[in-house]
């Protein structure tokens, strides 16, 4: 090699060493400076996907800090909305009430919905009140944004309102234990409960597998010898390279692997006499009717600002209730916006996405009997955070919301509100 | 034929049959043998990766949650759909290697490698990174029934009649094969007033956020049974499906067998 060659190579290394360094400090900052991945996609899906399909709302996780082993427990509501798009596969076909947490760091020991166990899938007919609780065992330490989260089949993952929980060590350091008693009586950890027999099948099967390919590779002739006498003998005569040693081992492997898997399977039935097969099947729910007050509202126009942060809506109110009532809030896509005029706005703890003063609205009381044009504004940076200004970009505008509102005697009412909505560019 | 080209044709020949003497010569030179030995090592080395690599992606894309969960490994769709997934670079690979070498190794090969493979990543992305127990995510296997086609194969020397008994047995016995391991997880427990089996529990403890409980593709009540046998019928359709999977990719094995001749003949 001459020498300008080495020089032309010595060159290209030390370029590349000083690349792969850039690359490994770029990577090393990247480590070191980002921020903790916090979210579980709640700003990805459309705007106006995430405001019309489920408006989850007084979502609620107790409590916020708790030791592995310790309780908690989610609760809330949701209504599926009756403006669900037509080109989503239905939550009324078949959904699933799930948690959204990295993977096991809880162990889900109950859920409910309306007073039905959740263990298997369901369905969520549109438009109607949906009261769920989902209890929890921690079972690793860490701090975790725990949603609420519904899976949608052919759809996908639809979750509400994160909150922050910080889960730390048990006192002691014996190791997490989740005992479950079987019919038969007996009380089994199911963190290693059969783990020993899996593992002996496994090493059994494997020096098995490893047996059979020694005696076939650990040979005097192999892979080149094998092909050159192959190619000589011509393909006719090729079964020759089998001895009859090669048969008779081959027919011990085989009454010896068949013999395995027939005490196997009998050393099972007898261990596990009682087994039952996997179990599957949809539940259904009944859904309660929304509260709706007897007040009357059909929304003649929407409009969004694209520069304001806010959306506009102009609606027809009738309250053909005896009350006299105040609207106090809208909440769509897991936004809350409150009319500070009215309500403090019960904040529980831990509760993001709230704009505290982020309501307007044109008219204070609408009494009994009475039919008012009510403007309503939700305004607030909310709306760019969380990527809602995007509705620009999304091929069907059309908005979904709840509204809350209530009477001089304190009760809550609510319904679901949308429609065509537009941008407004000034 | 031209006159020259038979004259071409039949120097070629005789190149051939000089290369061929050459070799069974070098068979007794031990110079030569201890290097057809290194090469040999190297061949393994080199083949196992490949096959350790390919039978995990292979089986990730077609069986994967069959093969994750414990409560996705039903009666019915489990023990049909991994054997036909494997047998297909079975099929492909035992072609070659048989065809060529005369190793009955292919079948036993992948379903080792595949074990080991899966332990390894079962361990380390679910147990370790993840925090399932592994009494949850353990792999199946395979091993057992791959040797029973690697014998077949010896046994009768054909590929042909080895489909028919190797392939068949491949299919109908890994619901057996497994029961051992997977028997203690289909022990029964009342949960919320609801049937459940210990796998099915663990399914629904160990929160799963994107792997809801409607999409596991697992046995559900059907009016097409035969008196409720849902093992032996299925252990029967899988062994015969089986069989025609094996087949088609023996083939898929001599075509691409051929494919080599092509590639010689156009170098």
């Amino acid at each position: 090699m001459g020498v300008r060659a080495t020089k032309h190579i010595m060159m290209a290394v030390k370029k590349m060493r000083s690349r792969l360094g850039l690359a490994w400090v770029v990577l090393s900052a990247l480590v070191l400076f980002s921020g903790d991945v916090l979210a579980h996609g709640e700003r990805a899906q459309l705007a106006s996907m995430r405001m019309r399909t489920v408006h989850w709302f007084d979502t609620q996780v107790t409590p916020l800090q708790a030791k592995v082993g310790d309780t908690v427990t989610l609760t809330g509501k949701f209504i599926p909305s009756v403006y669900w798009p037509e080109t989503l596969p239905s939550i009324a076909a078949m959904a699933f009430l799930n948690v959204g947490v990295p993977g096991p760091t809880f162990l889900r020991v109950h859920s409910e919905v309306n007073g039905v166990p959740m263990m298997r899938s369901t369905a969520f007919p549109l438009g109607k009140v949906y009261e769920y609780k989902v209890v929890m065992r921690a079972r690793i330490p860490g701090r975790y944004h725990v949603h609420p989260l519904i899976n949608v089949e052919n759809a996908g993952s639809l979750i509400g309102k994160g909150t922050w929980l910080e889960i730390d060590k048990a006192d002691t350091d014996a190791p997490f234990v989740n005992n479950a008693t079987v019919l038969t009586g007996e009380t089994v950890d199911l963190e290693t409960y059969g783990l020993g027999g899996v593992i002996g099948w496994h090493l059994v099967w494997i020096a098995m597998g490893v047996a059979w390919l020694l005696f076939w590779l650990v040979r005097k002739e192999l892979f080149i010898p094998r092909f050159m006498r192959i190619r000589a003998l011509g393909a006719d005569r090729a079964n020759e390279l089998l001895t009859k040693k090669d048969f008779v081992v081959s027919a011990m492997f085989f009454t010896l692997t068949l013999t395995i898997i027939l005490t196997g399977y009998l050393w099972a039935e007898w261990k596990y006499p009682l087994t039952i097969p996997l179990q599957t099947g949809k539940v259904g729910v009944l859904g309660l009717d929304v509260p709706d007050g007897n007040l009357k509202i059909e929304v003649d126009s929407a409009s969004y600002k694209l520069d304001g942060r806010s959306l506009t809506m102009h609606a027809k109110m009738t309250n053909n209730g005896e009350r006299p009532l105040r609207i106090d809030e809208f909440i769509t896509a897991n936004i809350r916006f409150i009319n500070p005029k009215v309500a403090e706005g019960k904040i529980v703890e831990g509760e993001e996405m709230v704009a505290r003063n982020g309501l307007t609205v044109s008219v204070d009381v609408i009494n009994p009997g009475e039919t008012k044009d009510v403007v309503i504004v939700a305004s607030d940076t909310l709306w760019e955070q969380y990527r809602m200004t995007g509705l620009i970009q999304d091929p069907d505008s059309r908005f979904a919301g709840l509204l809350f509102y209530g009477d001089d005697q304190g009760k809550r009412y609510y319904q679901e509100v949308g429609g065509s909505i537009l941008p407004s560019y000034f | 034929m031209s006159e020259l080209q038979l004259e071409e044709s039949r120097v070629k020949e005789a190149k051939e049959a000089k290369a061929q003497i050459l070799d069974m010569e070098s068979l007794n030179n031990p110079a030569a043998m201890k290097l057809y030995r290194r090469l040999d090592g190297i061949l393994i080395l080199v083949l196992f990766t490949f096959l350790t690599l390919g039978i995990q992606i292979q089986f990730t894309l077609t069986a994967g949650d069959w093969d994750y969960w414990v409560d996705w490994k039903d009666r019915r769709w489990w023990p049909l759909v991994t054997p036909l997934t494997l047998l297909m670079p079975i099929g492909a690979f035992t072609y070659g290697i048989w065809q060529r070498v005369r190793l009955p190794i292919m079948a036993t090969a992948l379903t080792t490698l595949l074990c080991l493979v899966a332990w390894g990543s079962h361990y380390l992305n679910f147990y370790k990174f993840t925090y399932f127990p592994l009494t949850f995510v353990f792999p199946a296997t395979y091993i057992g029934v791959g040797i029973l086609l690697d014998c077949a194969l010896v046994m009768t020397r054909s590929l042909v009649v080895s489909a028919f008994i190797g392939a068949g047995l491949f299919g109908a016995l890994v619901y057996p094969l497994n029961w051992p391991l997977i028997a203690a997880y289909r022990t029964a427990v009342e949960f919320n007033g609801t049937l459940l089996s210990l796998a099915d529990l663990m399914g629904y403890e160990y929160i799963r956020t994107t792997t809801p409980e409607y999409l596991r593709i697992i046995e559900s009540s059907t009016l097409r049974t035969f008196g409720g046998s849902v093992v032996p019928l299925t252990a029967v359709f899988a062994g015969f499906v089986s069989i025609v999977v094996y087949a088609i990719f023996l083939w898929v094995g001599s075509y691409v067998n051929k494919l080599v001749t092509f590639a010689k003949r156009i170098m």
